[in-house]
């Protein structure tokens, strides 16, 4: 059985993870168009060597980033997910952006 | 038979036919349909060793979110240090620390902390979300000395003493069903509370017994819990 760690729950059979896709940083919503958008939304880099991306402990529903060698499988790094994400981000509905 | 039955409730156990067919006297509580023994005489004695009983019908309630931590102390709740620990509370309430902003409630075997009450009466504070945890989740105890070693069949997290201290909290897989597991002993006997999704409740309560069936476990009433306190 693979171990991973969880940055809150410690290390865990690879079987209490859910794999959540790669993470990518996201594009100023008010100001890029609809074709890169989506590409974040979307498409995947499927990059050979270290990649970032969301696991999941799903006996506790807790989000996290792991650092990844997708040649070697070798987990570099777990990490919470507030490392990167430390403030609320809002969102401002279409139709506001529209009228104003 | 006691002329107390589950059926006389709205609120009972998932597994209230199982205890029926085992023969269970339940007793009533404030409204609350437990099983108070099964009628062996050595049913203290089992809890000692390996017993496995029914919760599920105790009060308990959560509360997630940034500013949950400061609410609910504010609300006079001891708030353990650590996340995956747990501290008894002054009415003999217990609160879990899921994560740095999850936190659940829990009420003693008696049935007489406050807090739970309290808290769901009150209008939660910024940022702060009520989680209700008594429809969603079963909660089965499992005690004695032998339970440690039993739960090495069903999960991969070692229980045993001396690596997972008395208010540790762990969630993880038991018998391949989410669910938090916290040691929380009663007087000098181990005990493991355990709940999960309100759904997997017969399955648990199935693979439970089947496990400590090899170590003559067997199904205890809430009394004989009390008496180990």
């Amino acid at each position: 059985m693979k171990i991973l760690t969880c940055p809150l729950n410690g290390p865990r059979n690879i079987s209490e993870f859910t794999y959540g896709g790669e993470h990518h940083s996201m594009p100023d919503p008010n100001t890029t168009d609809s074709r890169a958008w989506a590409e974040h939304v979307f498409f995947h880099d499927n990059a050979a060597g270290i990649v970032t991306e969301w696991w999941c402990h799903s006996a506790s529903s807790f989000w996290f980033l792991a650092e990844r060698n997708t040649i070697t499988d070798e987990v570099i790094r777990t990490f919470e997910a507030s490392e990167i994400y430390n403030q609320r981000i809002d969102f401002v509905a279409a139709s506001t952006v529209e009228g104003s | 038979m006691s002329s107390i039955t589950p059926t006389q409730v709205t609120r009972r156990s998932q597994l209230y036919r199982r205890h029926s067919e085992l023969g269970a006297e339940f007793e009533e509580n404030n409204g609350l349909i437990l099983v108070k023994a099964y009628g062996s005489e050595t049913e203290l004695a089992q809890a000692k060793e390996l017993g496995l009983a029914d919760l599920s019908t105790l009060p308990r309630t959560g509360f997630k979110g940034a500013g949950a931590p400061d609410w609910v102390t504010a609300q006079g709740v001891t708030l353990p240090r650590q996340p995956n620990t747990c501290a008894v509370q002054s009415d003999a309430g217990l609160v879990a620390k899921l994560s740095y902003q999850e936190l659940l409630v829990l009420s003693d075997l008696n049935a007489t902390s406050s807090m739970i009450e309290k808290l769901n009466q009150c209008s939660v504070g910024e940022q702060t979300y009520a989680l209700p945890r008594a429809d969603s989740h079963c909660w089965l105890a499992v005690t004695g000395s032998q339970a440690a070693e039993m739960f090495s069949k069903i999960c991969a997290v070692d229980l045993r003493a001396h690596k997972f201290a008395n208010a540790e909290v762990a969630q993880t897989s038991v018998a391949k069903a989410n669910s938090i597991v916290i040691r929380h002993d009663l007087g000098s006997t181990q005990c493991f509370y355990i709940l999960t999704d309100v759904s997997a409740t017969e399955f648990l309560w199935d693979c439970l017994l089947d496990a400590m069936a090899e170590y003559q476990g067997k199904p205890v009433g809430i009394e004989a819990l009390r008496a180990l306190v």
